[in-house]
């Protein structure tokens, strides 16, 4: 989606169409969540200081975010995208890859059905989406900023090579500010110059990233469109406020934990198998110690229990400034069953 | 080649060896009873090619001895069907054209060819011993029932004759369930074991009775059973069988005697209301009570009946499948039954208090279903 929230904003405020609008707090310590494209002309980006931001934009109207309201126009957006595939996986609210190598809407191709779904979203939201289509979610990613707002752009099949050879090296996915550094430094300015490199080399300079980086340069990612993100713990953790190395301290704080961890657990309906307690000391060392059990955890005080043992099997020497107990080997409520009696067998 | 037999004569041969036939073979000719006539005597033989089983029947008038394959449903179909009486076959071993002629009328058939019929496994250097029918059959109904069903294990699925020279074991088990059968009346003349798969284990209790004397020869991968005029060869089931002796717990202080007709009644009401997956029932013993009990959540089922028993032990409440429990009480003939235990996660074993044999013990054994 083009500039989601400021839209949004516009869009439910006609007042504010056409102008330079932020959403996000205008206090001292403010942050922009989004920026309309009348803001945009002024250098205001989202992630920017409010404060920042009004040096640049005086006349910069701050409206404050309304997440329920995104989150509803997101879901009319979702539901668009789920009469084309149902391989959607969510980004953000306002952005999702869409695997539709099963066309099912029997489109003459995909930039074809990527014109109808924007047409869809703006005939339903009244509001504007980009698109960007290609043979896999980074080329797809990179080419939906191409032509934003109200555009899209398709890379063919035969087109991604020599795309990927002039892209500057710090759009690649899994280049970061760091990574993009020591490639400039190496001489490493565009994909050209990347692919120029074996990947042994890779290896010597970036480790476990470099079949990542070989083979991405040249169009290969094997990364499917996930259609369920599933969740793979739940848990909470706790930096405290002063560190702590008393028993009873430590025992209040692992109760805490346990009850919030049980009911996070209960909120989403989730049941897991495995305790994971994560302790950092006041040396920014850390610790995590696990156990599974048999069945799914029914309790606060199991996991208390647990986790208790789990810390005090072998009481760390130094004072602790962070604790967190997570709930791994999720089941849901529906896959869950209590536990059952157990037919023993001999052991042969 | 022909022959005259009486209808009912012939009918029975055919229903003794009429188990080895398969409802669907992949080879034509299993679908055939192979007859050889020898002067009166006609041998009859079906086979699965894994096992093959014969029989012979005196007819009362043979001309022409020969041999040729006969398709069995036909011939059962028809034989049914008569009253008794003399059968008139007359084959054409040129064309496998067979008539038979009934008080009725005549029937026609076509044969196959009997040199297509598979031969009789080979039993080379085989050993022989000779036992009573009663111990065979007595082993087939007490074990044949724990036998297992799991293909991954398929030596489970058979039960395991164990000779020695001063008893017979005979031994069954599914991993859940093991039943040991050992008869000192019957001996071999050197230690020897294998494994007899279900098929002819359930074609020996359908044609063995107490009084036979069988016959049993045997290598590393056949077995041969005569008997009267039957005679069954089988393949053995390949591979060890488990260690059976190491999993029958020897501790077990624990001591429950009860009437058995009472218990298994007791337990046929209350396991209605156990759960329809793990059908478990709780078995709580305190001072000379038994309570039994079974719940099943999903219904909010519950039962609980109360037996008065001897005991001798530390209270404990144990879990089992109450199936379990009803086939093993079921295969055992005797008034009181001592169900031995030491621990709730520990094996139970089931054992006759009264004998009907001095020659015989039987041992039951069965793993709990754990109470959570």
């Amino acid at each position: 989606m083009d500039a989601f929230y400021a839209s949004v904003e516009q869009l439910d405020n006609p007042e504010l169409k056409g102008k330079a609008l932020a959403v996000g707090g205008d206090g001292e310590r403010g942050v922009i969540a989004a920026a309309s494209y009348e803001a945009r002309k002024f250098g205001v980006k989202s992630a920017m200081a409010s404060s920042l931001a009004k040096k640049k934009c005086p006349h910069l109207i701050f409206v404050p975010p309304r997440f329920d309201r995104y989150k509803e126009v997101s879901n009319a957006i979702r539901n668009v995208f789920y009469r084309y595939t149902d391989l959607v996986e969510p980004l953000a609210l306002d952005e999702a890859f869409l695997d539709v190598t099963e066309n099912i809407t029997r489109h003459s191709s995909a930039t074809a059905m990527a014109k109808d779904i924007r047409k869809d979203i703006l005939e339903e939201t009244g509001l504007t989406a980009s698109a960007g289509i290609s043979i896999n979610k980074f080329t797809a990613k990179i080419a939906s900023d191409m032509n934003k707002p109200n555009g899209q752009k398709t890379i063919k099949p035969h087109e991604v090579v020599p795309f990927l050879e002039q892209l500057p090296i710090h759009k690649f996915f899994g280049v970061g500010k760091v990574t993009a550094e020591k490639m400039k430094r190496m001489g490493i300015f565009n994909g050209a110059h990347l692919k120029a490199h074996s990947e042994a080399f890779l290896r010597t300079q970036f480790g476990k990233s470099a079949g990542h980086f070989y083979n991405i340069v040249r169009g290969v990612q094997h990364s499917p469109v996930k259609a369920h993100r599933e969740r793979k713990s739940i848990g909470t953790e706790r930096t405290l406020r002063e560190n702590i190395h008393l028993q009873e301290d430590i025992e209040a704080m692992v109760s805490k934990l346990a009850k919030e961890s049980f009911n996070r657990l209960e909120r989403s309906q989730l049941f897991g198998k495995t305790i994971t307690l994560k302790v950092k000391f006041s040396d920014f060392t850390q610790i995590t110690r696990s156990k599974t059990l048999e069945s799914t955890i029914q309790s606060e005080e199991e996991i208390y229990n647990e986790a208790h043992e789990l810390f005090f099997k072998e009481p760390p020497k130094k004072s602790i400034r962070l604790m967190g107990i997570s709930i791994s080997n999720l089941l849901k409520n529906e896959e869950h069953k209590p536990p059952s009696p157990e037919q023993l067998l001999l052991d042969f | 080649m022909n022959f005259i037999v009486s209808s009912s004569t012939l009918r029975k041969g055919l229903q003794q060896i009429g188990g080895v036939l398969n409802a669907s073979n992949s080879l034509p000719i299993l679908d055939n009873f192979l007859f050889e006539l020898s002067g009166q005597d006609l041998t009859i033989s079906a086979s699965d090619i894994e096992n093959t089983m014969r029989t012979k029947v005196v007819v009362d008038e043979g001309k022409e001895d020969g041999k040729v394959a006969v398709p069995a449903k036909l011939l059962m179909d028809i034989l049914k069907n008569f009253a008794d009486q003399p059968l008139s076959f007359s084959i054409d071993t040129g064309n496998f054209g067979i008539e038979i002629s009934s008080d009725y009328g005549k029937y026609k058939l076509v044969g196959q060819n009997a040199g297509d019929f598979p031969k009789g496994q080979e039993l080379e250097n085989a050993n022989e011993i000779t036992i009573s029918g009663d111990i065979i059959v007595n082993a087939i109904d007490k074990c044949l029932f724990a036998t297992g069903n799991d293909d991954l294990r398929p030596v489970m699925s058979g039960v395991f004759f164990e000779f020695s020279e001063d008893k017979l074991n005979f031994v069954a088990t599914d991993a859940h369930k093991l039943v040991k059968y050992t008869r000192t009346d019957g001996v071999a003349n050197k230690s020897a074991d294998f494994i007899l798969p279900k098929k002819p284990l359930n074609l020996l209790k359908q044609n063995i009775t107490s009084e036979d004397s069988i016959s049993i020869n045997y290598n590393d991968t056949t077995v041969r059973f005569s008997f009267n005029e039957i005679e069954l060869t089988s393949r053995l089931i390949d591979g060890k069988y488990p260690n059976y002796e190491a999993v029958i717990p020897v501790e077990n202080p624990n001591v429950l005697t009860v009437d058995r007709i009472s218990f298994l009644n007791s337990l046929k009401r209350v396991s209605i209301f156990s759960n329809k997956t793990t059908h478990q029932v709780r078995l709580k013993v305190a001072g000379s009570e038994l309570s039994i009990s079974a719940e099943d959540l999903d219904f909010s089922n519950e039962a609980k009946e109360r037996l008065t028993c001897n005991y001798v032990g530390d209270d404990i409440e144990i879990g089992f499948n109450s199936k379990f429990l009803l086939e093993m009480l079921n295969h055992l003939t005797c008034n009181e039954v001592i169900l031995e235990m030491s621990e709730p996660n520990k094996a139970g074993i089931l054992l006759p208090v009264d004998k009907e044999n001095d020659s015989e013990k039987i041992l039951m054994l069965v793993m709990p279903v754990m109470i959570r």
